[in-house]
């Protein structure tokens, strides 16, 4: 009921107490009856209420004394009077006391429905007495539903643990902590950060426990993704099959600020201190590697190497300046190719990617993600093995053909010619002289010498022939894939071979298979010279750019060299001072080269190795020509 | 009186045969040429001859299958072979098959003769 009906009812009453007051014959304390008044207007719970309540039964009694009796005679009327103004006067002060106190609660409750936090407080026996604005609107039950509820059974609450073990917690301390479920009107069911309090009453007996429950659902969910995405993530890496490595950069970190203080550049630090390099790679710390790597590097268990980097990466690296260099620039990764070393000392051919942590917050951890690539090196060196032996068969064959060709088209004219120079003497020495036979077998021998000459007329021209393609070639794409060719083979000599090419070389243009052959050519006849010596065995490959634009490019070698009577004569075709071979390769190699419109020469000192030189035009000197 | 030994030459180059001939002929043998091996054997009227002298390398059958071929035939006769191109596995095969030379062109007019001297006369 609202408080203006409290207010007429008051007013009403009071109206009547005093008609009857005044108008009834009965002698007696009717005035009592504004202890009614005051305490309808009570209801309406406001201070002021009472107050004029009270004080319009207090006038309304000495206005009907006053008709009633006069103001001249103190009798019993009077003392009747006199009781009811003292019970009005209690019954105001009882009022006042009990509104402030209700006011006093309801402050309470106002504060605990302010909370977001559903609040209820049950009895001991779990009967809810009290239920907030925050609980009706989560849990979906109205105050007026819950109160008078056993919370358990409203809520079908499940604990972490056994509910005894949870009451005898509250009894002995007084209060409650944990994670706990409830279930909403709905049927939704909400993971509840809880706390309990016992209210005791003045001999210390529990009477109520006050529940406060905080909804963490989403933040339970959002826990449990995480710890998922956590578990994900260490699953990728423990069953990964490319090898991780955690790495702790933050020692070289240390290093490199420093260095970058005294204002180095990280290149030059390297250069002038290549220890540093050897320390940095001690610096480097391996926290954690999974399963993949241990066995790429057939270790056993996974405590044997978590030190440093240094124990892993092999001692022919060349890729970790790079990094450090990458690192200290601050790059978000570093990748390349390396070598790593297994626990039985074997190299491990690998390609890796460091990520380099990019702030503070993903930790100092650098990732090194790490591919065997063993397989597949085996699988490139047999093809480039199988190349090799190819484009040296093909070689052989080309030049076999050659000179089987050579040897019996040539060889033919040159026996008859004898022969017939043979017969035309024989002829001549008979007695008498057989002319006639002399002249046939002399003119027989004239017409097979032309043959002859023809005949090598012929072979000259076909090796002269103009190179069938006439494409753009890039230098240095074209002494790799010579060099690739016979790379095993001189592995196999123990021969060094240096490769120095001037960058940005103009191009040139030509027969890639047939300059490729007069490089494997060289390549290949300087690794023989030095075949079973002793000394130094290099191989150098230099290429340059010349005053005219033409591309020099330098073949030499450490080995015993070139007689000076053979140098003369060491491009001629036939020339060989190999006891198997057909002497053609230098001749072919020249002839070649001259097809392409450039010139071949060759130098050397006895015991100083030879140099041969190639000069080809470039595409530049050509478009300018 | 010696009969002088008739001698045969199987060569497709006619370079070779005609001057092979003249010089054989100028020491006083009685020479036939045949250009291919297929035509020597196809020679029905000849006897077999005193010597065969045969290229190698020659296009239809070759001077060592025609060896083969003529040892196949019991057609027994000395022989010289001739090539440009000289390999040790022909080589081992004529011999082992009895030729009597086996010789590296251009050849010298005195390793032939040499050879026939040695020619049995009858």
């Amino acid at each position: 009921m609202s408080n203006s009906v409290y207010r007429l009812a008051a007013v009403l009453l009071a109206l009547g107490i005093f008609l009857f007051d005044v108008l009834s014959p009965l002698e007696g304390a009717i005035a009592v009856l504004y202890v009614l008044v005051v305490l309808i207007a009570a209801r309406t719970s406001r201070r002021a209420d009472v107050l004029v309540a009270a004080a319009g039964a207090i006038v309304l009694t000495v206005l009907a004394y006053v008709i009633s009796h006069g103001m001249e005679s103190f009798g019993s009327p009077a003392l009747r009077a006199a009781v009811s103004l003292a019970a009005i006067a209690i019954a105001t002060a009882l009022a006042l006391q009990s509104q402030a106190a209700t006011e006093t609660l309801a402050a309470q409750a106002r504060l605990l429905n302010l909370s977001h936090d559903m609040i209820f407080v049950r009895d001991i026996r779990g009967v809810i007495t009290f239920w907030n604005d925050a609980a009706a609107e989560v849990y979906g039950w109205t105050a007026a539903e819950a109160i008078g509820r056993v919370a358990d059974e409203l809520l079908g609450t499940k604990y972490p643990a056994d509910r005894a073990v949870v009451e005898a917690a509250l009894l002995k301390s007084g209060r409650w902590e944990g994670i706990l479920e409830h279930q909403t009107r709905t049927g939704a069911r909400l993971v509840l950060d809880s706390r309990w309090a016992i209210q005791r009453d003045r001999h210390g007996n529990g009477v109520g426990v006050l529940e406060t429950h905080t909804d963490i659902t989403e933040r339970q969910a959002a826990h449990a993704a995480l710890v998922r995405s956590e578990r994900r993530y260490r699953r990728m890496f423990d069953t990964s099959r490319i090898g991780v490595i955690e790495e702790d950069w933050s020692a070289v970190q240390a290093e490199l600020a420093n260095v970058a203080q005294e204002g180095t550049s990280i290149a030059d630090h390297l250069a002038a201190n290549p220890d540093f390099y050897m320390r940095a790679r001690r610096l480097i710390r391996i926290v954690d590697v999974n399963a993949a790597l241990l066995s790429m590097l057939s270790v056993d268990d996974r405590t044997q190497f978590l030190n440093t980097l240094d124990d892993v990466l092999g001692a022919a690296d060349t890729t970790f300046p790079g990094a450090l260099v990458a690192f200290a620039r601050g790059d978000a990764f570093y990748e390349g190719e390396t070598e790593m070393v297994s626990s039985d000392g074997k190299a491990v051919p690998v390609l890796f990617t460091i990520t380099f942590p990019s702030s503070p917050d993903d930790g100092d951890k650098a990732l090194v993600y790490v591919v065997d690539i063993t397989d597949r090196k085996r699988a490139q060196d047999a093809i480039q093995q199988a190349q090799a032996e190819l484009a040296h068969a093909a070689r052989v064959a080309t030049l076999g053909e050659l000179t089987a060709s050579i040897a019996h088209e040539v060889s033919q004219p040159l026996m008859a010619v004898v022969t017939n120079g043979e017969a035309g003497m024989r002829w001549l020495r008979r007695d008498p002289p057989e002319l006639n036979e002399v002249e046939f077998a002399l003119g027989r021998a004239v017409a097979e010498g032309r043959r002859a000459s023809d005949i090598v007329k012929r072979i000259r021209a076909f090796l002269k022939k103009a190179p069938s393609h006439r494409d753009e070639l890039a230098l240095s794409a074209l002494v790799e894939d010579a060099v690739a060719l016979v790379q095993r083979e001189i592995a196999k000599a123990n021969i060094q071979l240096k490769i120095d090419l001037q960058p940005h070389l103009p191009n040139i243009r030509g027969d890639r298979i047939q300059l490729q052959q007069v490089l494997v050519n060289l390549m290949i006849n300087a690794a023989h010279a030095m075949a079973g010596q002793d000394g130094a065995r290099m191989q150098f490959i230099t290429a340059a750019k010349t005053e005219v634009d033409d591309i020099e490019i330098i073949v030499q070698d450490t080995g015993p060299g070139i007689p000076n009577e053979h140098l003369q004569r060491l491009f001629e075709p036939f020339f060989t001072t190999k006891q198997d071979g057909m002497g053609m390769g230098l001749a072919i190699c020249k002839t070649t080269i001259e097809a392409h419109g450039g010139r071949m020469t060759v130098e050397s000192l006895p015991r100083q190795g030879a140099t041969f030189r190639v000069t080809l035009p470039s595409v530049d000197a050509s478009a300018t020509a | 009186m010696l009969k002088i030994p008739k001698i045969a030459i199987v060569d497709d180059d006619d370079g070779v045969r005609s001057s092979l001939a003249s010089l054989l002929r100028s020491l006083g043998y009685e020479v036939c040429g045949y250009a291919s091996a297929l035509e020597f054997l196809d020679d029905k009227i000849a006897d077999d001859p005193g010597c065969m002298i045969t290229d190698i390398q020659m296009p239809g059958m070759s001077g060592d299958e025609l060896q083969a071929e003529l040892i196949a035939r019991g057609r027994i006769f000395p022989m010289i072979f001739m090539t440009a191109f000289p390999n040790e596995a022909t080589r081992n095969k004529v011999m082992a098959a009895g030729a009597r030379a086996f010789l590296e062109k251009p050849v010298e007019a005195d390793a032939i003769t040499s050879c026939l001297e040695l020619l049995p006369r009858d």
